[in-house]
């Protein structure tokens, strides 16, 4: 087997264009492990020094700001409606090679792995319950199969939960692992989504052949690979990442540290936006109307035959156009060939649809003039309003300055203002309104909304 | 080799009772409370729930209750009370001189009249809730009753599900991860599912809360998307729906009960209706807990599985579906552009198959083994699609 095509950085006369590459944070990162582990304690214990620097006068007001701007800077995201690729097509590549087993990442880069896909897989299903997801591995140069495409995320965690047990080894092989994902993705239908998502932990890929080559049929199979690092940048992986996104460099990142590794492994669960050649693409051929049946399910008295498989079973969903019985959703009735999905399957992604708009700081003033007490979501109190000549002089002016110095995006009265239903919330309202339940209850809880008649948020 | 440092490390079994968020729903909708006037009255009805409330904190004196009313145009706390900023002046303290984080611990503005013929708790929550739910009813117009028949489920469900996320944040769970706390970016604010140990339950100790929605009317198609988010957060953050149905057509709050794993029942004669506090008290006192032990109630039955469409709020069983933004239609659309995401669908195909079920596997499954040697490996050998 060939050595690798595959280069560090560092040393290379490309480093400037592989530090572009990352972003601020992890500019400082250099590209041997031991010192990039020393940067990473050194940046913790430069920021707890800033911390106490900061906070003459009131501690808990600068924390508790840091605290709730650290909790909305990721809020803050665009809430126009974007085109997603909410059918999906995944296979995730794990590097199961020999650097594995380096414990920089606790208890160590394998079982952090293998922890984090679990969580991974879960949260990928609960965002995209109609897309299909694989899991490879790449060991001793090889790329193995360590779970089939499928769509049901308890047959994944079964097989990742039996590679617990075995031991990292080798090298591994970026190219072997694309070319079985190509082969992989190749039969998907071409209106979802093809997406390889590799963690790699070594710094060296060990190719049989020109991975270059591997690149370009990527490219022609509209594959795009993601690529998360757990030890440093390598040029190839960059370009490999670059090449198959349509020239974005987003899409190669190197985990920091356990924080960062969770974090933008669950950013991948996040349906991808559609790029415009993507969607011209779709809208040539794929984009179509598609008849499908939300059958009921019943449960029966006696035992019968289920059109799809011959078996007798007390109960199934019966087709809503020709009344056959099938067992399992999604399915096609093989009486009437009429799609058949649950619809609360198609329901999970409508959050995408109609993203609930970010809500504003409310300074002191609006507050006193809106005289909010207390959070509309949960009833917990706001802190109180001070007086506006008690903000001037005496100890309620300490407080509201210490407030006001509160980190950037926090707000000085710990209001937040939902700019549709002009209610007032709290922090931690907002982060659960906008993450989890997608509702704001203020507008949800008024049917005489001005501007708000047709019924939804983002209307 | 990971028995020296991994993670499991053997958590103290604590068999002490985890308490319990009660979280009830009446659907205070005045139409359709006026259809059942003869056989089942408001007052009746409440009357029986706050016997089923005192059966709940009765059981455990951590239990904790609290009550939404989702009436015709708005959704309202009934306990513990909403403070109004009408009442309150403008520095924040009330307008009666009291401080109103006093107010906050006593449940309401208004105190219950001594009794030491009653226990308290009881006394006081059955007093702020019939205050609440008279000036609620007080203050209804017949403007807003005529204007709109629907009640405000979405919106109680938003405010009730906001509230248990805070509870459940504000009482520290003896299992939840303290490695990834605040600085974890994507952990949810109910702290339920995330943790770094994926086997075990983060809530093991915390609070296991669950809703009880009393419903009585039936067209809830208009919120059918919000609705939808608030069945999937319940699902997420594993608080069960149950479902007491008195009346009214069942399809998005059987699907709410199937979803998140509640109780779902109707009772739709006045004979089953008379019965209502046999009902609560057999079918929804039992917590989380005790559900694993029993045989749920209506689990017999049939789910209605049918969804609403985006152009007519229709409740369909077949639709027309946008492959690019998932949209539900009720009728193939006139022009061929989806009134959603505005992509051009070809009309001609519309009966073809979608991808989304997945093709018959062929090939058995293999799972690797610790060699390696016998499962599918792709060599240099690795089969080349075109
Ligand atoms: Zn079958
Ligand atoms: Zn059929
Ligand atoms: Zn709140
Ligand atoms: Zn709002
Ligand atoms: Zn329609
Ligand atoms: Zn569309």
């Amino acid at each position: 087997m060939a050595d690798s095509d595959a280069e560090y950085d560092g040393e290379g006369p490309d480093e400037d264009d592989v530090m572009e590459v990352s972003d601020g944070g992890r500019r400082a990162m250099a590209s041997r492990p031991k010192e990039r582990a020393q940067a990473r304690w050194e940046a913790t214990a430069s920021s707890n020094w800033e911390l106490q620097e900061a906070a003459d006068g009131s501690i808990e007001g600068i924390l508790g700001g840091l605290e709730e701007a650290g909790k909305r800077k990721r809020l803050l995201k665009d809430t126009t409606p974007l085109q997603r690729g909410i059918i999906r097509h995944t296979l995730l590549v794990l590097d199961l090679s020999s650097a594995m087993l380096e414990k920089d990442l606790r208890p160590t880069r394998h079982l952090l792995t293998i922890n984090y896909t679990i969580m991974f897989v879960r949260e990928y299903f609960e965002q995209n319950p109609i897309s299909q997801l694989g899991i490879f591995g790449m060991r001793e140069g090889l790329a193995i199969r360590i779970s089939d495409m499928s769509g049901n995320p308890n047959d994944h965690i079964a097989a990742l939960k039996q590679l617990r047990s075995t031991e990292p080894k080798g090298n591994p092989s970026l190219q072997n692992a694309l070319d079985m994902a190509r082969a992989a993705l190749y039969h998907t239908p071409s209106h979802g989504t093809r997406e390889v998502v590799i963690v790699l932990g070594a710094l060296l890929s060990s190719d049989p052949g020109d991975i270059h080559d591997t690149i370009k049929a990527c490219i022609r199979d509209r594959i795009r690979v993601r690529i998360i690092g757990l030890a440093a940048q390598m040029h190839i992986c960059a370009e490999i990442c670059r090449k198959t996104n349509g020239g974005d460099e987003n899409y190669y990142n190197v985990a920091v540290d356990e924080v960062d590794y969770r974090q933008q492994l669950m950013d991948i669960t996040t349906p991808p936006v559609l790029r415009s050649t993507d969607t011209e693409a779709q809208k040539h051929n794929q984009a179509a109307l598609l008849m499908m049946g939300f059958p009921s399910r019943i449960v029966e008295e006696k035992p019968t035959l289920c059109a799809c498989h011959g078996n007798l079973t007390r109960g199934g969903y019966l087709c809503s156009r020709c009344k056959a019985k099938v067992c399992n959703l999604p399915a096609t009735c093989p009486t009437c060939d009429l799609t058949l999905i649950l619809s609360t399957h198609l329901a999970r992604s409508y959050h995408h649809l109609f993203p609930l708009r970010n809500w504003v700081e409310v300074s002191w003033t609006r507050a006193r003039q809106e005289g909010s007490i207390q959070c509309f979501g949960c009833l917990t109190p706001f802190p109180r309003i001070p007086n506006p000549q008690e903000a001037v002089n005496g100890t309620e002016h300490d407080v509201a300055s210490a407030r006001t110095k509160r980190a950037e995006g926090a707000s000085e009265s710990s209001r937040y203002e939902c700019e549709t239903c002009g209610q007032h919330f709290c922090i931690d309202c907002d982060v659960f309104c906008h993450e989890v339940v997608h509702n704001c209850p203020g507008c949800q809880s008024n049917a005489h909304l001005p501007g708000n008649q047709n019924g939804h948020d983002a209307g | 080799m990971n028995a020296i440092d991994a993670t499991d490390r053997a958590v103290a079994e604590q068999d002490i009772e985890p308490p319990s968020l009660l979280t009830i729903i009446i659907d205070t909708n005045p139409h359709a409370w006026a259809l059942l006037d003869d056989t089942l009255p408001l007052t009746k009805a409440v009357a029986s729930l706050l016997v089923f409330i005192n059966a709940h904190l009765a059981i455990n004196y951590t239990n904790q209750v609290a009550v939404i009313a989702s009436h015709s145009e708005r959704a309202e706390w009934l306990y513990p009370t909403d403070v109004h900023p009408d009442n309150v002046q403008s520095n924040g303290a009330l307008a009666n001189g009291r401080d109103y984080e006093d107010l906050m611990d006593r449940g309401g503005p208004v105190q219950p009249p001594d009794d030491a013929n009653k226990y308290r708790p009881f006394a006081q929550l059955e007093h702020t809730l019939m205050y609440n739910l008279r000036k609620m009813m007080n203050t209804t117009t017949t403007d807003a009753i005529n204007s709109s028949p629907a009640t405000m489920l979405a919106g109680a469900l938003t405010r009730a599900l906001a509230y248990i996320s805070k509870q459940t944040a504000s009482l520290p769970t003896a299992t939840s991860s303290t490695q990834f706390n605040y600085s974890d970016p994507s952990a949810m604010a109910g702290g339920n599912e995330l943790t770094t140990d994926p086997t075990k339950s983060a809530n093991a100790l915390g609070l296991s809360s669950r809703i009880l929605i009393v419903s009585v009317s039936g067209d809830l198609a208009d919120r059918y998307i919000e609705i939808m988010n608030c069945i999937f957060a319940c699902q997420r953050m594993s608080v069960p729906i149950d479902v007491l149905k008195l009346a009214g057509d069942p399809v998005f709050l059987q699907q709410a009960a199937d979803t998140t794993g509640g109780i779902y029942m109707s009772l739709s004669t006045s004979t089953a209706r008379a019965g209502l506090l046999q009902y609560l008290m057999f079918a929804y006192l039992m917590d989380q807990t005790a559900r694993n032990h029993l045989i749920a109630p209506g689990e017999g039955e049939g789910v209605d599985f049918r969804a609403a469409c985006f152009c007519h709020k229709r409740v369909v069983d077949i639709g027309f579906v946008c492959s690019i933004c998932l949209s539900i239609f009720c009728e193939p659309l006139p022009d061929g552009t989806c009134l959603l995401c505005g992509s051009h669908l070809s009309m001609t195909n519309y009966g073809r198959k979608p991808v989304v079920v997945p093709k018959k596997k062929v090939k058995k499954k293999k799972r690797p083994t610790e060699s390696g040697t016998d499962t599918p490996a792709s060599g240099a050998g690795t089969p080349m699609p075109g």
